[in-house]
Order: C-alpha cells, then sequence, then structure tokens
C-alpha cells in the first residue's frame, strides 16, 4: 500500500515543471555571469527587425532610426479656448497648420481657378480641426500646454499623424459617433473639437485608462459643451457594442488595442513584449477584429467607420480589415465597403510619409524628416 | 698672443666657407649684413695684406690715432667677433649633420634672436631623436618656440619620448602635429600614456604606436581619452588591437557617436555578443570613421544628407538632457493614439 502510494506522489511531483526540467538546463544562478535580463524594449525591437525587414524591404532602416529616435508632436488647438489667439502664437514659434494647409493649399489644379473648391461630402475631412506642427527637418519642440483664461487648456500634443483618421472619418454636424477604444483621449479630444456631434460615446474597457479620457476631457471640454455633446463615458468591453447598440451610430471610431510599437521600443513598463504576454501579443489580431466587427455592427447603415492602429504590422492592420468584411459577410449576413483614401493621402503628403503599398487604407510610416506614426488608418462604410 | 694666433688659424679656416656663405647671400636685414660686412673688410684686409699675422693687428694700429675709442669699440667687436666665431662653429655642425645650405639660412633665420649655440643644441637633440634634417627644418618654421627651450629640459624630454619608444624616426609625425610633445609638462604626458596602460590595458608597443599614429591623444583630457577607449572597447565591440589599427582614438568623440549611433538605429551596425558575433558583418571601421561624410552616407550608412543632419541635430540634444540629467522640459502630457 505504501509503496503504491508513494509512486503515486512520485509521479505527482514529475508532472510539476520544476522536475521534468533536467536538472543541467535549469539556470544555475551561481555560474552565470548575468541575469538572463532581455529587456521587452529588445524583445521588441527583435520582433520588428525580424518581421519589418521583410514586410518593409529596404525602407526598414529609415524607419527603425526614426522610431528609436524623438518623435515629433502636433499641438492640437483648443476650439474651447483661445483658440485664435493660441494660432497666432503656435505661428510665431514658426510652426504652421498643416491641416488648413492641407485643406485649402494641397488642391489640385482647381477647374475654373478658383482657391479652395469646396471637396464632394464622401471624402470631406471633419471639419474645425487645427494642428499645428513644425516644417519638415525642424526638430523643435513645443512649449508644454498651458491653461487659459477659460479655465481650459491652450493645446494637445499628440502624435500629429493621430489626428488622421479623426480627419478621415469626415464627421458632419449632427452626427452620432462612438469612440469604441477611446483612452488615453486624444482622438476623443479632437472628435469633439470638430463641433459635429450630437452624442459622442466614448469608450475603453481599462477603468484606469478610462480616468485618464476623462481628465483630458475636464481639462480641454469645458461644462457645457461636455453636456451639449452628450458625451459619455463608459468602461465596457467593446466587443460587445454589436449587441449593446447595434446599428446606431453614424460615425464610429475603432482605435484599437495593437503592439504600440514606437512605445514598445521606449517603455519597459507594461510592455507588451514582455515575455509573460506573449500569448496576449498572439491573440491580438484576433481581438482587433472582434472589436471592429462590434464596431461595426453599431454602425447604421450608410454609416462611416474609420479603424486604426498605432502599428508597422500587417497582421494587425490590412489583414484585420479583411478578416473582418469577410466575417461580417459571412456571418451577419452585413456588406462592408472600404473607402479609397488616394485623395485624403494626396492633401497631406507634404507633412506625413506615407507607405505606398497598402492593399487596404493608409499607413503613416516614420521618417527623421517627419518623425510622426506609425498609424494605419482604413474607412470602411457600412452598405447593408 | 697664442689666443690670438689660434683665432686667426680659425679665421684661416672659415675664409672659404665664408666666401660660400656671402656667395649666396640674399638680402638678410640687420645683424646679419653687418656681420657680413665686417667679416669681407676682414676678408680683403687679409688677402691684400699678404701675411696672416697682420690683421689682427690691423685694428689696434687702425685705431692707435683715437685711443678714447678704443676700449668701447674694441669690446664690440671682439664680441662680435665672438658671436661671428660661434656662429660659424655652429653652421659648420649644422652642415656636418647633414642640413644643406639652405636649410641653414633658414634655421639661422627662425628667430634672429637665439643664440646660436642654443639653436645648436636644441637641434642637435631632434638629430639624435632620429629625425632627418628636412623634418627638423619644417618643425622649428612651424614651431619656433621650441627653440626657446632650455637645453636641460630638451635633454630630459628627449630621453623620456626615447623610453616610450618615440626615437628613430617616429618623432617625425608626433612633431608635425603635436610640437607640444617638447613643450607641455611632463606629468601631463604621464598622465596620458598612464590612462593608455593602466586604464586602457594597452601593451607598451600599443602605446608607442598610438602615440607615433594619433599624436593628438597628448592634446586630450585624460578622462574623455579613457571614455573614448571606452566606447570603442564596450559599446562598439572594438579589440585593442583594432583601436591602434585603425587610429581610431584620433577621431572626435562626437564624430564617432554621430556616425556609429546612426548606422546602429538604422540596423546597420550591432555591438558583438559575448563570443564576439553578429547577425549581420559590421561595416568596417575605415567605411565608418575614414571616410569623408559624402562617402559615409553613399555606401555605409545607405541615407540621405537631410536625415544625417536631422538625426545629428537629436543626437545632439539626447546627450545634452542626458548629461544634464534635466527633467523632460517640453515633452507633452500624453502622446495619445
Amino acid at each position: 500500500m505504501a509503496a503504491l502510494v508513494g509512486r503515486g506522489v512520485r509521479d505527482m511531483l514529475k508532472r510539476a515543471d520544476f522536475m521534468t526540467v533536467p536538472r543541467r538546463q535549469r539556470h544555475k544562478k551561481k555560474w552565470a555571469a548575468t541575469e538572463p535580463k532581455f529587456p521587452a524594449t529588445r524583445l521588441a525591437l527583435q520582433n520588428f527587425d525580424m518581421t519589418y525587414s521583410v514586410q518593409f524591404g529596404d525602407l526598414w532602416p529609415s524607419i527603425r532610426v526614426s522610431l528609436l529616435s524623438e518623435q515629433k508632436y502636433g499641438a492640437l488647438v483648443n476650439n474651447f479656448a483661445a483658440w485664435d489667439r493660441v494660432s497666432a502664437e503656435l505661428e510665431q514659434l514658426s510652426a504652421r497648420d498643416f491641416v488648413n494647409e492641407a485643406i485649402f493649399h494641397g488642391e489640385p489644379e482647381p477647374e475654373n481657378g478658383q482657391t479652395a473648391a469646396p471637396p464632394p461630402a464622401s471624402w470631406a475631412c471633419s471639419p474645425n480641426l487645427r494642428c499645428f506642427t513644425f516644417a519638415r527637418g525642424d526638430v523643435s519642440r513645443f512649449p508644454p500646454a498651458r491653461l487659459g483664461s477659460l479655465g481650459v487648456m491652450d493645446y494637445y500634443l499628440m502624435d500629429a499623424a493621430s489626428l488622421l483618421p479623426v480627419l478621415a472619418l469626415g464627421l458632419q454636424p449632427g452626427d452620432t459617433v462612438l469612440d469604441l477604444c477611446a483612452a488615453p483621449g486624444g482622438k476623443t479630444l479632437a472628435l469633439l473639437q470638430t463641433g459635429c456631434c450630437r452624442n459622442l460615446a466614448a469608450n475603453d474597457l481599462s477603468t484606469s485608462r478610462a480616468g485618464r479620457l476623462q481628465k483630458v476631457l475636464h481639462s480641454y471640454v469645458p461644462q457645457d459643451v461636455r453636456d451639449r455633446n452628450r458625451v459619455r463615458v463608459t468602461s465596457w468591453d467593446g466587443r460587445k457594442w454589436g449587441e449593446l447598440e447595434g446599428d446606431i451610430y453614424d460615425r464610429v471610431l475603432v482605435d484599437v488595442p495593437c503592439t504600440t510599437d514606437r512605445h514598445s521600443l521606449h517603455e519597459e513598463e507594461n510592455n507588451i513584449f514582455q515575455r509573460s504576454r506573449k500569448k496576449e501579443r498572439q491573440m491580438l489580431p484576433m481581438l482587433q477584429v472582434q472589436l471592429l466587427a462590434a464596431g461595426l455592427l453599431a454602425t447604421k447603415p450608410g454609416g462611416h467607420v474609420v479603424y486604426s492602429t498605432c502599428s508597422l504590422s500587417h497582421l494587425q492592420n490590412e489583414y484585420v480589415v479583411q478578416g473582418t468584411i469577410e466575417l461580417l459577410a459571412n456571418q451577419y449576413d452585413i456588406k462592408v465597403h472600404v473607402e479609397d483614401l488616394t485623395h485624403f493621402r494626396k492633401l497631406f503628403m507634404d507633412t506625413f510619409s506615407f507607405f505606398p503599398s497598402c492593399q487596404v487604407g493608409e499607413l503613416v510610416i516614420p521618417n527623421l524628416m517627419a518623425n510622426f506614426g506609425p498609424m494605419y488608418f482604413c474607412k470602411m462604410c457600412r452598405m447593408t | 698672443m697664442a689666443a690670438l694666433g689660434r683665432q686667426v688659424l680659425d679665421w684661416h679656416r672659415l675664409i672659404p666657407l665664408t666666401w660660400s656663405l656671402i656667395a649666396r647671400q640674399t638680402t638678410r636685414p640687420g645683424e646679419q649684413k653687418r656681420t657680413t660686412a665686417f667679416l669681407l673688410r676682414k676678408l680683403t684686409m687679409v688677402s691684400s695684406g699678404g701675411g696672416l699675422g697682420e690683421s689682427p693687428s690691423v685694428e689696434p694700429q687702425k685705431y692707435a690715432q683715437e685711443p678714447e675709442h678704443r676700449t668701447g669699440l674694441t669690446q664690440c667687436l671682439l664680441e662680435k667677433q665672438r658671436t661671428a666665431v660661434e656662429r660659424e662653429k655652429v653652421v659648420s655642425s649644422l652642415l656636418d649633420m647633414g642640413f644643406s645650405d639652405v636649410h641653414v639660412n633658414e634655421l639661422l633665420s627662425i628667430q634672429p634672436g637665439t643664440h646660436p649655440q642654443q639653436l645648436l643644441d636644441i637641434i642637435s637633440e631632434l638629430i639624435l631623436l632620429g629625425l632627418n634634417p628636412e623634418p627638423v627644418c619644417v618643425a622649428l618654421k612651424k614651431s619656433p618656440q621650441l627653440l626657446k627651450l632650455p637645453v636641460m629640459h630638451m635633454k630630459k624630454r628627449s630621453s623620456y619620448l626615447r623610453k616610450l619608444g618615440l626615437g628613430e624616426g617616429k618623432l617625425k609625425r608626433v612633431l608635425y602635429c603635436c610640437p607640444e610633445i617638447f613643450t607641455m609638462r611632463q606629468r601631463d604626458i604621464e598622465s596620458i600614456v598612464g590612462v593608455l596602460k593602466e586604464k586602457c590595458l594597452f601593451t607598451v608597443k600599443q602605446v608607442t604606436e598610438i602615440l607615433h599614429r594619433c599624436p593628438c591623444v597628448l592634446r586630450e583630457d585624460p578622462g574623455e581619452l579613457e571614455y573614448k577607449f571606452q566606447y570603442a572597447y564596450f559599446r562598439m565591440g572594438i579589440k585593442h588591437v583594432d583601436v591602434v589599427k585603425t587610429d581610431f582614438l584620433q577621431y572626435s568623440m562626437t564624430k564617432t557617436k554621430e556616425r556609429h549611433v546612426f548606422l546602429e538605429r538604422l540596423g546597420r551596425y550591432q555591438t558583438p555578443d559575448k563570443k564576439g558575433q553578429t547577425l549581420v558583418p559590421n561595416p568596417l571601421l575605415k567605411d565608418i570613421l575614414r571616410v569623408s561624410e559624402a562617402e559615409f552616407l553613399a555606401k555605409t550608412a545607405c541615407s540621405s544628407a537631410e536625415e544625417f543632419g536631422v538625426f545629428k541635430e537629436l543626437l545632439a540634444r539626447e546627450e545634452e538632457e542626458s548629461e544634464g540629467r534635466m527633467a523632460d522640459a517640453g515633452s507633452p502630457e500624453e502622446a495619445g493614439p
């Protein structure tokens, strides 16, 4: 009897991982010169070197050096503060409003000599957005934003490329808008700046991040505007939106969690390339498909969705868009049409560096002369 | 009398040389001309006088009529005789050492105030250290302050340089690039040598090689020199032998960092791992540091001048900020997606 019990215990112990690893292969701390410490930022870089050198070929070195060097910012002017004074001050610094320049000077030869032909509604940019950047090759920095006389901050510093998905979404006055993964709040703030939101639903799964989003809104948007725009901040699971609020929204922004390429190369804390988060990272594309599907399901037929990430990866970008469209067609019998953003891209070519070979959507790639991005975005229209 | 006789004999020996000196004489102002004229007068007196023995006595006879001037002028003339004689000795020694007449002229006119013996002593030390006449001339013309050095100091420094292995012709390049090697303080040289030997662990032979090939290291701050070596060894993975072979230490730290970090971030340079291996072969050091910026960009970095320009600015700022440990002054609250 004792022998049987003994054997059972031994088997159980054998099953524990520790005992099955041959003694010689366990890390011998006393012999190791250094602990096998490989920072997540380094793992991220290794991962990128492997994938992106193939994906981008000769372009990869210039993208790589830009990712590893200080990024460039844009100053999104707060329309709820004294925006004309703020704009003048920013111009004094030799920065210029790239949105204004793109829309009013980016038009190709006008038909009959008029300077600002209004573009057709289907690809109109969201209005009222003012964002200043320094010229190509100018590495000046903006001073930190300050609190203005109206009790709100004068501008919001962000990666200027982050504004492009919001511009591409093409808000129009009176739109009901959903920002499915809203934190930390730069794009949400931009949506409010357009002045077009009849309702704005801003959601983020993480309560702490939703808290940050609240803080941003409080610092930039006066209470009465928040009330008028019916801003609602939630921290529900974004994947459930199809069931929660199906077919409702005019415009939906799905700015999904991704490998945050630039951030992952510099920040060690909570880095998704940590070995302990490997599974989570590998499941990202699936999560992204689910979120985009939910966003599309929450859109009313005829409404528009913009999907965006801050990653360079095919698997998180085009692959997700194409996969979701297929999923919606097969499982829900919903037809989704991808909008061509070529004209939109041309408007902003002078400020940003775009990857020329995206199958669907557009990709801003970092370049030392214009160190914005990465930012992928794709605009879709829900047809049925 | 005997002394005077000796002097006469000296004169006799010197006459042909003096002739040649005068014959090649170009217009040289001041003392040189007076000396020449004086010598010429002596010469004509000797040749016309017929008897060598007469010349010394010409002076006293000439001035016999003016007793009151005799002491001052005689002294002055004797002075001039002495200087001229010494000068002639020096000239002859220089010619013996292998200097050409042209060289001798040049050397004598570098610092006209220099005592000829001083000139000879300094030059002798340089010759003894293995320098050839031509380089000596060039070096002294470039750095006339060397002629002002006390001879004892010169001798001591020379022996120290020999100890460092910088005799036998190795000195030429060092002297061209860094003439201060004679004028600077002994302990400053020692501190540089000390850094190379004790901190960087170069062999004695390697230290000589470094001083010979990159004399400018003598001008560097010892701490910065050590940092430069550490950057090569630890950051770039370059071994001692290659640090010497590629003259790594002569390039400024700024230039090295700019080019190295640029390549590293482009993914074109990798610090070798413990086994000395890299995923892709690193470019040769000469293709990084020795080439011009244009060639570096075209061949090694495969990038544009404007991108490199921006990169240099960004790197300079990074360096400044990490040094000053400033809290990010201009950073935004959040960079938001």
